[in-house]
């Protein structure tokens, strides 16, 4: 049935009221049910629709800024919490300081330009973007619960559930999927890089290292470029990209992130967080696939203390205690090696992955139950319940203290 | 190599599939004209594939060509740009992928597509103008990049009166479209030497009168970039005899002795690639002199402090040292001159 009900669900999104001929278990949430399905790109969510009508304008004032509820590339952009005027929506933006930021301008050019030319439910769409003063602002929809990487911080430090990571999964994949049939590689895909909304839907974002492999009027089959400002991604890059050997990595790349984003979702740290990189690459090269911490694997894990401070006074007992209680399916351990595979040929698409069977747990439900898998975590709704951190606009008075020239004119 | 089956249409038969319902499209209201987008979206991706090939397969040497070739003969290719903003999303982005695919196609040394839009200029003239429509300016920029490789097409492009359109372009406020108008517009400006260097030679005064907006613009991204390339311009030994008349024109040392002192300092540093040009100057004229050495004492010591934390650049400390000595030697000609 869903097939069918979501392709006119797709089309007739905002005036259709008819009630579906068949219904599952759960028959609470109709509207939501008609739109879910696991595979289709036609999943549209309800709040992504709900703002179709509303233009967000390149002009300043439209916007008031609350406070800093994010850092993006590695920390030199701000993502505030911000108010949309016009219809007093809660939006984010993102601040970059052009004056101060020490990469190329292009760098964050060509993020912004890729990003506007991509339209999917589960990728981060950007609303406009303009200059003020020395600053760029960029205006998104608000992902209320913040990245994957901050859910980890708030609660989970040992790893998110197992249905919850599934949810994320799908809608990271179905991004994927996405950008991998246009062509592209994202070459960035960790936790940080997923955001989810307070309905619970997902959104990858963090596109500034991607790749288009349709240049020059070709599509490239291999590729061999290595991305700049990666330190950060290390971790999560593919063995065969981190090579850089005359054999150059594909689109399969991206599945090996996913692999290590399971990890990380799963154990709560990013597998290799604990090592140099080059123990990283060398371990990567020699095949060792990191595993998800659970009662079957709790033996392969030593937890390293000081290299996580995630859990502040955590011991080794306390972590096995957690580990030990928990036991992920059958399941989601092969999905995670499939994805980690060193032999690219065998590791499989996202296509491939979205019909694994891994998704049957979550086949008829749509990612608005995701919310619920997430307590105690809230979404950020509220501006009023926000704290107040002006560390942001203190830094800006201070650098135009430091910008007063001190030197009479020149005479012309 | 497609498989042979019913459903697969032939280049020809897409072509005028395609051809056929873009025409359609203009005049069409809500519902029939849906069917027909989807319609037109579909022929795109077809074609698209056709060009490209799958993951495993190569593209058909034969099928490209007979595409190509019904692609000319159809006047199929403005049709396309002049409808983009009629495709939907999707459509648009292969539009994009097939215009550059085409317009890269070789038959040994001759590159027949160019060689169709140098007798159909209004090609190029509708991508520009894409540039006012915010739904297509990105998928224009694209193209028109694509077009800029070709120093027939680039010629065509600088000599267009819509080139000073892009002055314009460059400055909307919208980030993105402003940022992809500049990379074309430098593209032009840049990509090849000789024939830019005419351009500038032949067009000076309106290009310039024209970048002084951009210099002087509200807007601190454009201002800044509309520097930098002002400096590599002028750097450009290609560029010789306008530098050198760029350089004699006492306001546009002030502009920048003035920008020396701007806040930002990017802005700063940019300006002081274009200052040392007017100062290594042998032969600076009388006002430009003047300036100088009304400014003799002020700017020695200002470059000596200019920067200070750059000591790692070996390349700026070297200038920088230059242009304090000569400016120190910098004496009025009366008792200069030997």
């Amino acid at each position: 049935m869903s097939l069918l009900n979501c392709a006119r669900a797709a089309n007739e999104n905002k005036t259709s009221k008819k009630k579906p001929e068949s219904k599952p278990l759960d028959a609470q949430n109709d509207k939501s049910l008609k739109q879910k399905n696991s595979k289709s790109d036609q999943k549209v969510s309800n709040e992504m629709s709900n703002q179709v009508g509303i233009q967000y304008l390149p002009i300043c004032h439209h916007y008031e800024l609350s406070v800093v509820i994010g850092k993006g590339h590695s920390g030199s952009s701000s993502i505030f919490l911000a108010k949309h005027l016009p219809t007093a929506s809660l939006i984010a933006i993102k601040k970059i300081n052009v004056e101060v930021w020490d990469r190329e301008l292009s760098y964050i050019q060509n993020e912004i330009i890729l990003t506007q030319q991509l339209s999917h439910p589960n990728i981060l769409q950007l609303h406009c973007s303009f200059v003020k003063g020395h600053e760029l602002w960029i205006v998104m929809p608000l992902m209320a619960f913040g990245s994957c990487r901050d859910l980890i911080h708030a609660y989970f430090n040992s790893g998110l559930p197992e249905q919850a990571i599934l949810f994320i999964l799908r809608d990271v994949l179905l991004a994927v999927e996405y950008i991998h049939q246009r062509g592209i590689i994202h070459r960035g895909i960790k936790a940080s890089h997923v955001l989810i909304s307070k309905n619970g839907q997902v959104c990858l974002t963090g596109l500034h290292n991607s790749y288009n492999t349709i240049q020059n009027g070709k599509k490239l089959r291999k590729v061999h470029d290595f991305p700049i400002h990666s330190v950060d991604c290390l971790q999560s890059f593919s063995p065969e990209l981190l090579h850089q050997n005359l054999a150059g990595y594909n689109f399969k790349s991206d599945i090996y992130s996913i692999g290590i984003l399971i990890c990380e979702l799963a154990n709560g740290q990013s597998p290799f967080s604990d090592m140099p990189a080059t123990q990283m690459l060398l371990e990567k090269l020699n095949g060792t696939k990191p595993k998800l911490a659970d009662s079957t694997t709790v033996g392969d894990f030593i937890i390293d203390d000081d290299g996580n401070d995630d859990q502040p006074g955590t011991t080794q007992e306390r972590a096995d205690v957690i580990f030990f209680k928990r036991t992920f399916s059958q399941n989601l351990h092969e999905f995670t090696s499939e994805c980690l595979e060193l032999d690219v040929v065998k590791r499989p698409s996202a296509t491939q992955l979205l019909n694994h069977s891994v998704f049957k747990s979550i086949k008829n439900r749509p990612s608005s139950s995701l919310p619920s898998l997430l307590q105690p975590v809230t979404p950020l709704t509220d501006l009023a319940k926000v704290p107040r951190d002006l560390s942001a606009e203190e830094d800006d008075f201070t650098r135009k203290m430091s910008e007063v020239s001190m030197q009479e004119d020149w005479t012309f | 190599m497609p498989l042979f089956g019913t459903k697969t249409k032939s280049p020809q038969e897409l072509v005028k599939s395609l051809k056929e319902n873009l025409a359609l499209l203009p005049n069409l209201k809500e519902k029939e004209y849906k069917k027909v987008s989807e319609e037109v979206s579909k022929t795109l991706q077809s074609i698209k594939t056709l060009l490209y090939g799958t993951a495993d397969q190569e593209p058909a040497t034969e099928q490209v060509a007979m595409l190509s070739t019904e692609m000319y003969q159809s006047n199929t290719l403005p049709l396309l740009i002049q409808n983009l903003a009629r495709v939907d999303f999707e459509g648009r982005k292969d539009v994009v992928a097939i215009f550059n695919n085409l317009l890269r196609r070789q038959i040994g040394t001759r590159t027949p597509t160019e060689e169709y839009i140098c007798l159909n200029h209004s090609v190029l003239i509708e991508l520009v103008k894409g540039y006012e429509n915010q739904e297509i300016a990105l998928n224009c920029g694209m193209m028109l990049r694509e077009c800029c490789r070709f120093e027939s097409l680039a010629k065509i492009l600088l000599n267009a009166p819509e080139f000073y359109k892009f002055f314009e372009y460059v400055e909307v406020s919208t980030f993105d479209i402003a940022s992809d108008a500049f990379s074309t517009f430098k593209e032009l400006l840049t990509k090849h030497k000789m024939l830019s260097a005419e351009f500038l030679e032949h067009n000076y005064d309106e290009v310039f009168m024209h970048y002084q907006s951009l210099l002087n613009s509200d807007n601190y991204v454009t201002r800044r970039q509309a520097l930098k390339l002002l400096g590599e311009l002028l750097l450009d030994r290609h560029n010789f005899s306008t530098m050198n008349r760029y350089i004699s024109n006492p306001e546009n040392l002030k502009l920048m002795m003035n920008m020396l002192r701007e806040k930002s300092r990017n802005i700063q540093f940019e300006a002081f690639h274009v200052f040392k040009i007017f100062v290594a100057n042998p032969n600076k004229p009388r006002p430009i002199l003047d300036i100088l050495l009304r400014n003799k004492e002020k700017l020695v010591d200002f470059l000596t402090r200019f920067h200070t934390e750059r000591s790692e650049d070996e390349q700026f400390n070297d200038e920088k040292s230059y242009l304090i000595k000569q400016i120190k030697e910098l004496r009025a000609p009366e008792e200069g001159e030997s």
